[in-house]
C-alpha cells in the first residue's frame, strides 16, 4: 500500500496513509502516515468504538493540511486496551513458539500460497 | 534463533512491534528467504490544492470483497488465502460490498475483526461529508491486491488505481493498508 501511495502522490494526488505497522510504512517512506499503535487490522480506530474513529479519521484528515513535507508520521491517540501494551509479545513472536508450532504454521503457509495461487 | 530485536525489549513496553525484524525471523525460522521490502530514498510530495471541505476524498482498501464458497471469512477466521484477489476491485461508496480481511495477516490473537470500521472507514468518512469536514466521496472506493510483487503494484495496480481516482475527480486519497 505504500508503493501505491508513492505512485498516486507522484500523480499529484495528495495521499494519507492510515496504518499500524509503523516500521514497514517508514521504512518504504510515505508522504503522511497516520499511524495508530494498535494490532494490524485495526487502523481506523478501535473496534465498536465510534469516538475512537471519527478521531483517528480527524487525525488523518488534518495531516491532508497539516504536512509541509514527505514522510511526515503523526501517531493517533488510539490505544489497545487503555494503554496495556502486552498484546505487542505474540505477533509472530518465535520466542513463545516450538518447533512443532513453526512446522504446523509452515504447513498451513504453504497450503494457503497454494490455494491463493490456484486463484491467480 | 530468534535476534535480539525480533521480540518486544521488555524495558520499552510504549515502543511500537518491530515487523520488520520480527516477520524477517519468522519467515528465517520457517526456512524461507526473508521478504525485502522496497524502500524509498525520495518520497514524493504533492500540497493539498483546496481546503478539505471542498476535496474529494477516494478510499483505497487493501481489503477483499466477501466471496462465497471460498471458506470462512467471517470474524475471527483464520487466514485465508483463497479470499485474496489479484486484481484492482472498484466499489460503489453509497452501496459498498461487503469487504473483510481473512486473506490478510493482521493480529488474529488480540483481534477479531468483527467490526468492518476499523479497516474500511466509510461510515465514519460519510459522516465527516455529512458535517462539511470533508468536500465528498469518489463515487467509488478501490481495492488494491496485497501481492508481494513490486512489479504487479507499481506497474499494474497503482496506474489502474490513479486512472480510476481520476476519473472519479480524486482530490485526495486516504489509503488503509490491513
Amino acid at each position: 500500500m505504500s508503493l501505491i501511495a508513492d505512485a498516486i502522490e507522484k500523480a499529484g494526488i495528495p495521499t494519507v496513509v492510515m496504518g499500524a505497522a509503523r516500521d514497514i510504512v517508514e521504512h518504504v517512506g510515505v508522504p503522511r502516515f497516520a499511524f495508530s499503535d494498535v494490532p494490524l487490522g485495526n487502523s481506523a480506530g478501535l473496534p465498536h468504538d465510534v469516538d475512537s474513529q471519527r478521531e483517528v479519521l480527524e487525525y488523518a484528515l488534518r495531516l491532508f493540511e497539516s504536512a509541509f513535507a514527505p514522510r511526515t508520521t503523526v501517531q493517533t491517540p488510539a490505544r489497545w486496551n487503555d494503554g496495556d501494551h502486552s498484546w505487542k509479545h505474540d505477533f509472530m513472536n518465535l520466542e513463545q513458539s516450538s518447533e512443532e508450532k513453526r512446522a504446523k504454521a509452515k504447513a498451513e503457509f504453504e497450503r494457503q500460497k497454494d490455494l491463493a495461487n490456484l486463484k491467480r | 534463533m530468534a535476534s535480539v530485536d525480533s521480540v518486544l525489549p521488555e524495558a520499552f513496553p510504549t515502543q511500537p512491534i518491530q515487523y520488520l525484524s520480527r516477520t524477517r525471523a519468522w519467515y528465517s525460522a520457517l526456512g524461507y528467504e526473508p521478504y525485502r521490502w522496497p524502500h524509498h530514498d525520495q518520497v514524493p510530495f504533492a500540497p493539498l490544492a483546496k481546503p478539505l471541505a471542498e476535496s474529494r476524498l477516494g478510499l483505497v482498501t487493501t481489503a477483499a470483497p466477501l466471496q462465497a464458497d471460498t471458506g470462512d471469512q467471517g470474524p475471527g477466521a483464520a487466514y485465508n488465502g483463497s479470499a485474496k484477489f489479484f486484481d484492482v476491485y472498484t466499489s460503489p461508496t453509497d452501496d459498498p460490498a461487503d469487504v473483510r480481511i481473512s486473506h490478510i495477516g493482521y493480529d488474529r490473537i488480540h483481534s477479531k475483526a468483527d467490526d468492518a470500521n476499523t479497516w474500511l472507514p466509510l461510515t465514519r468518512l460519510n459522516e465527516a461529508v455529512e458535517a462539511g469536514r470533508l468536500g465528498s466521496l469518489t463515487a467509488r472506493f478501490y481495492g488494491a491486491p496485497t501481492v508481494r510483487r513490486v512489479r504487479s503494484t507499481t506497474e499494474t495496480h497503482a496506474p489502474e488505481i490513479i486512472q480510476a481516482l481520476r476519473d472519479d475527480g480524486a482530490d485526495v486519497a486516504l489509503l488503509v493498508p490491513t
